[in-house]
C-alpha cells in the first residue's frame, strides 16, 4: 500500500560523501586565486592598511561561521528538536574550525597599531596638537586607555578563544562518546549537554560582546552602543544558520544525510531562518532608532560616517539584501520547502553578511568615512575576505570528514528516519 | 435562508487513516474537487491528497498577507498624515516626515492585522461557525467522526458528481459503508 510504513535505513558508512573532497579542492583553488589577486592589488595600491582592514572583515565573517555554529549547536542542545539532529554534525564541524580562526586573529593583534587608532596614538594630547586627531577622539582615547590598550587586547583576545575552545572541546568530545555509548541512557547525555549548553549560551553572549567591542566597535573609539553585541550575536546566528542550511541542502544529495533529510525539517529550518531575519532587523533598527531619537553628537556621527558621502546607497542596499529580499522570499511556504530556492535565499543572506560587515568596518577609517570612492585599496575588501572565507571553507570540509555526519544514539534518530508525517 | 433539499453528498466510512488517504487521492485523481475528509485527529496526508497544496487552496495565507500589508500601510499613512498635514510637528529639527519613528506602530499594525486576518479569515473561509452541517444527519458520522472512524465525503455540488458513478467509485475503495447524506 502506498502509505505503508517505510522507515529509512541508515547506510553503514556515515562518513562525508566523496563530493566534499571536490568542494574542498574548489575552496582551496578560490583561496589561491583571491590571495594572488590580493597580492597584485597590494602591488598596485601600495596600501597594506587595506589588506589589514579586509583581513578584519574576513576574520569577523569566519568568526561568525565558527562561533555562530557553536552557538546554534548549544541552542539545539537546549531546545531539542529533530532539526537539531539534522544540523548537529555540520554545526560541530563549524565549531571545530576555531584553531583556524585563532590563527586569523593573530595578524590583527600583531598589526593592531596599523588598524586601531587607539593603539597607534600613544599620547593623545600630542596627537591632538599635531592635528592628527580631533578633541573628541583625544578625550575618548585617553579616557578609555585602561581598556583599550594593546596588552589588554592581546590578553582578552587569547582569553576569548580559550573560553570558546573549552565549549568546543567538550561539546564535540561528548557527542562522539555518545555515539558508541551503551552504559548511560539518553537522559544522562541530554542532561550533560544541557548543563553545558545553557550556561554556555550566557557565556557566549558575554564573550562575543567583548569580541565585537574589541575588534570592530573600537575602530572608532569615540563611539559606543549597548546594542552592538546583540547585533553581532543575532547576525552570527543569521550567517551560521544560512551556511548550515546551505551545507545540509548540498549534503542531502548524497548519503548519509539523504536518508535523514525530510521536507518537514527543511520547512522548520526555513522558519527558523525567517525568525533570524526578523530578529536581525529588529536589532539593527533598534540601535538606529535609539541613536536617531537621541540625536547626540557623540553617537550620531557613527551613522553619519556611514550614510553621507556616497555611503547612503550602500546602507540602503544593506537593508535590501539583509531584510527586504530574505523576508519577502521566506514568507512563501513553497519556497521554504523547495531545496533550490531555499539555497538561493541562503546565498543572498550570506552575501548580505559580507555587504554588512564591509559597511560596518570600512567607513571607520579617515579617507573612507563619509567619502565613498573607488581606490585599488578598497578592492581588498573583496579579495582578502574572499580568500579567507574560501580557506575557512576548505578547513571546514576537512573537519566535516573527520566523523560521521549522523549523530547516533539519539532518541530523535528513529523519528527522523520515519517517512514524513509519521505521527499521523 | 431557504431550506435546501436533496442530497448533500455521498459519505464513505473507513476504519483506518491509510484507507481514507488512498480513497481521497483516488477521488482527487478521478477529478473530484468538492470533497472533504473528516478524521478524529489531524491527518496531514489527507489534506495533501485533496490537493491542499495547490495555489487555489491558499486562501488563508493570501488573506493574512493582504491584512499585513494593508495594516502596515494604514498605520504608516495615518502617522504621515497626522505629522505632515493634520497636526504638523517638527520635533528636534528632524522634519515633519520622521519615518523612523513611524516604523514601530506601522510594524505593530502589520502584525496585528496579519494575525486578525489569519484567524478570522480561516474561520470565514471554513464557513465557521456552522451551527448546522448536513453530515450530522448521518448516524455513523455522529458517532464515529470524533472517536475512531475516518470519513470521506464527495459533495453533490461537484460537477462530476453522479449518484451511480460516484457511489461505484467509493465502493471500489473498500469502505465500511457508503451512504447518502441529505441536506
Amino acid at each position: 500500500m502506498e502509505y505503508g510504513n517505510h522507515a529509512h535505513q541508515l547506510p553503514t558508512d556515515l562518513g562525508a560523501p566523496a563530493p566534499v573532497l571536490r568542494w574542498r579542492f574548489r575552496a582551496m583553488s578560490a583561496t589561491a586565486i583571491f590571495a594572488v589577486l590580493s597580492g597584485i592589488d597590494l602591488l598596485i595600491s601600495h596600501r597594506f592598511d587595506y589588506v589589514l582592514r579586509g583581513w578584519l572583515m574576513g576574520l569577523m565573517i569566519c568568526l561568525s561561521f565558527c562561533i555562530g555554529g557553536l552557538a546554534l549547536l548549544m541552542v539545539q542542545w537546549v531546545t531539542g528538536g529533530k532539526w537539531g539532529l539534522l544540523l548537529r554534525r555540520p554545526l560541530e564541524a563549524m565549531s571545530r574550525t576555531l584553531p583556524l580562526v585563532f590563527l586569523m586573529f593573530l595578524p590583527i593583534a600583531i598589526f593592531a597599531k596599523r588598524l586601531y587608532i587607539w593603539a597607534r596614538v600613544t599620547d593623545p594630547q600630542a596627537a591632538l596638537h599635531a592635528g592628527l586627531i580631533d578633541a573628541m577622539q583625544a578625550h575618548a582615547i585617553a579616557y578609555k586607555r585602561p581598556y583599550l590598550n594593546v596588552e589588554g587586547f592581546w590578553i582578552r583576545g587569547v582569553a576569548y578563544f580559550i573560553i570558546f575552545g573549552i565549549f568546543v572541546y567538550f561539546l564535540n568530545r561528548w557527542s562522539l562518546q555518545r555515539d558508541f555509548d551503551t552504559q548511560h541512557g539518553n537522559r544522562f547525555w541530554q542532561k550533560r549537554f544541557e548543563n553545558l549548553s545553557g550556561p554556555g549560551l550566557v557565556v557566549y553572549s558575554l564573550v562575543l560582546t567583548g569580541m565585537c567591542v574589541d575588534w570592530v566597535m573600537s575602530l572608532d573609539p569615540t563611539w559606543f552602543s549597548s546594542m552592538f553585541g546583540f547585533m553581532f550575536i543575532v547576525s552570527q546566528g543569521y550567517a551560521a544558520l544560512a551556511l548550515a542550511i546551505l551545507m545540509v541542502l548540498a549534503l542531502a544529495q548524497y548519503e548519509p544525510i539523504q536518508s535523514i533529510f525530510r521536507v518537514t525539517e527543511q520547512h522548520d529550518l526555513g522558519k527558523l531562518l525567517f525568525a533570524f531575519v526578523m530578529l536581525n532587523i529588529y536589532m539593527a533598527f533598534s540601535q538606529y532608532l535609539i541613536i536617531w531619537s537621541g540625536n547626540l553628537p557623540n553617537e550620531i556621527r557613527w551613522y553619519m560616517d556611514r550614510i553621507t558621502g556616497g555611503w547612503g546607497p550602500i546602507a540602503g542596499l544593506d537593508f535590501l539584501f539583509h531584510w527586504v529580499l530574505p523576508f519577502f522570499l521566506l514568507l512563501s511556504r513553497d519556497l521554504k520547502r523547495n531545496k533550490r530556492r531555499l539555497a538561493t535565499v541562503c546565498c543572498i543572506m550570506l552575501f548580505a553578511r559580507f555587504w554588512d560587515t564591509w559597511w560596518l568596518i570600512a567607513p571607520n577609517f579617515s579617507g573612507d568615512s563619509r567619502n565613498l570612492h573607488f581606490s585599488f585599496g578598497m578592492l581588498q575588501y573583496i579579495f582578502v575576505p574572499a580568500a579567507m572565507v574560501a580557506l575557512w571553507m576548505a578547513y571546514y570540509f576537512t573537519t566535516l570528514r573527520t566523523r560521521g555526519l549522523v549523530a547516533l544514539n539519539d532518541p530523535h534518530l528513529p523519528e527522523i528516519l520515519e517517512p514524513e508525517h509519521a505521527h499521523a | 435562508m431557504p431550506v435546501r433539499e436533496g442530497i448533500y453528498g455521498l459519505l464513505a466510512e473507513f476504519d483506518t487513516p491509510t484507507e481514507l488517504v488512498v480513497a481521497a487521492k483516488a477521488s482527487y485523481n478521478a477529478g473530484y474537487r468538492r470533497m472533504d475528509c473528516y478524521t478524529p485527529y489531524p491527518v496531514e496526508e489527507a489534506a495533501e491528497a485533496m490537493g491542499f497544496d495547490e495555489p487555489k487552496e491558499k486562501g488563508v495565507s493570501r488573506v493574512c498577507l493582504l491584512g499585513g500589508i494593508l495594516g502596515g500601510l494604514a498605520m504608516f499613512t495615518l502617522e504621515s498624515w497626522i505629522s505632515i498635514w493634520a497636526y504638523p510637528l517638527n520635533i528636534a529639527g528632524r522634519g515633519k516626515f520622521s519615518w523612523v519613528a513611524f516604523i514601530i506602530p506601522a510594524y505593530e499594525w502589520t502584525i496585528l492585522w496579519a494575525g486578525l486576518c489569519a484567524g478570522f479569515g480561516m474561520l470565514a473561509l471554513n464557513r465557521l461557525p456552522a451551527p448546522y452541517h448536513p453530515l450530522f444527519n448521518a448516524p455513523n458520522f455522529r458517532n464515529g467522526a470524533t472517536s475512531d472512524k475516518f470519513f470521506l465525503c464527495l459533495e453533490a455540488d461537484d460537477p462530476r458528481f453522479s449518484m451511480t458513478d460516484t457511489r461505484s467509485l467509493l465502493e471500489s475503495l473498500h469502505p465500511v459503508s457508503v451512504i447518502e447524506v441529505e441536506h
